[in-house]
């Protein structure tokens, strides 16, 4: 006769702790996953704002990029990564400053990947790195993920 | 005979482990809309460069947008800062929210949703 007494008190004690990890592991890959999101937004938005404003056509009507489009995308990828601070495992500030920025001409080379812009186009790639929450015991205390926004002038 | 003993043993688990089953799906629920709000507050911040600040056509955007996305439009608060601009200043559209979290045996609380995005007006006064 075996005996079945405690059974599931024992499979609860057990599956506790898992379903306690899970939790925590669904907030926490959430949050990482919204802030991750946020980071590609704020530079998809900065690169649309700066490659918008642009200079007169040149007098062949071709598209001209602002002067100051690199210094107005970063400006705007800063503003935009301040509103998901609590996200952030630094400073907005800094991780704008450390982007890589470039505003290219028609025909300009991206020497970052070799690609070859037709229009003129404003590029940010940056590392932006994320509070990892809980999971920061296994997978360290900030997560690296990559923007990468291109935006070409219409 | 162990019946009584198996359901009081069950009844115990099952109050421990459906909240946490329940608390998976909510802030699972609460994480995805926040999401979906912060690409509207993206979407908004551009149109509302364009359109040079705040307006009827930029708020039923907005709501159109949330509706499609099954947020209610009445939980959301929308703020656009400053209300007009001019070419090249700063716009900033703002929604809030709170997401209910109803977890059983355990609490009932919100959770404050805060999207923002900014964009530059494109519209020359």
């Amino acid at each position: 006769m075996r005996s079945d007494d405690g059974s599931a008190s024992l499979l609860t004690i057990l599956l506790l702790p898992l379903m306690v990890l899970s939790l925590a592991a669904v907030i926490d890959l959430g949050a990482l996953r919204l802030g991750a999101a946020r980071a590609r937004a704020a530079a998809d938005l900065a690169a649309l704002v700066a490659v918008n404003d642009q200079a007169e056509p040149s007098a062949g009507g071709a598209l001209r990029l602002a002067p100051d489009a690199e210094l107005v995308a970063r400006q705007y990828f800063e503003l935009n990564l301040a509103g998901s601070a609590s996200f952030l495992a630094g400073n907005a500030a800094a991780i704008a400053q450390s982007a890589d920025v470039a505003a290219f001409p028609a025909g300009g080379v991206d020497p970052l990947d070799g690609a070859r812009y037709e229009r003129p186009t404003v590029r940010i790639a940056a590392s932006v790195p994320l509070r990892s929450g809980s999971l920061g015991t296994w997978i360290g205390s900030a997560v690296i993920v990559r923007a990468f926004a291109v935006a070409a002038a219409r | 005979m162990d019946e009584g003993a198996v359901t009081l043993e069950s009844t115990l688990a099952l109050t421990l482990l459906v909240p946490i089953l329940f608390a998976v799906l909510q802030f699972g629920g609460a994480l995805q809309r926040w999401s979906a709000q912060d690409a509207i507050a993206v979407q908004a911040a551009r149109q509302a460069a364009e359109l040079g600040g705040d307006s009827a056509e930029l708020r039923l955007a907005i709501e159109q947008a949330l509706r499609s996305s099954r947020i209610d439009p009445g939980g959301v608060t929308i703020s656009v800062e400053p209300a007009t601009v001019g070419w090249r200043e700063p716009i900033r559209v703002r929604l809030r929210s709170e997401a209910q979290i109803a977890i059983p045996f355990l609490l009932t609380t919100s959770m404050p949703l805060s999207s923002s995005a900014i964009a530059r007006g494109e519209l020359a006064r």
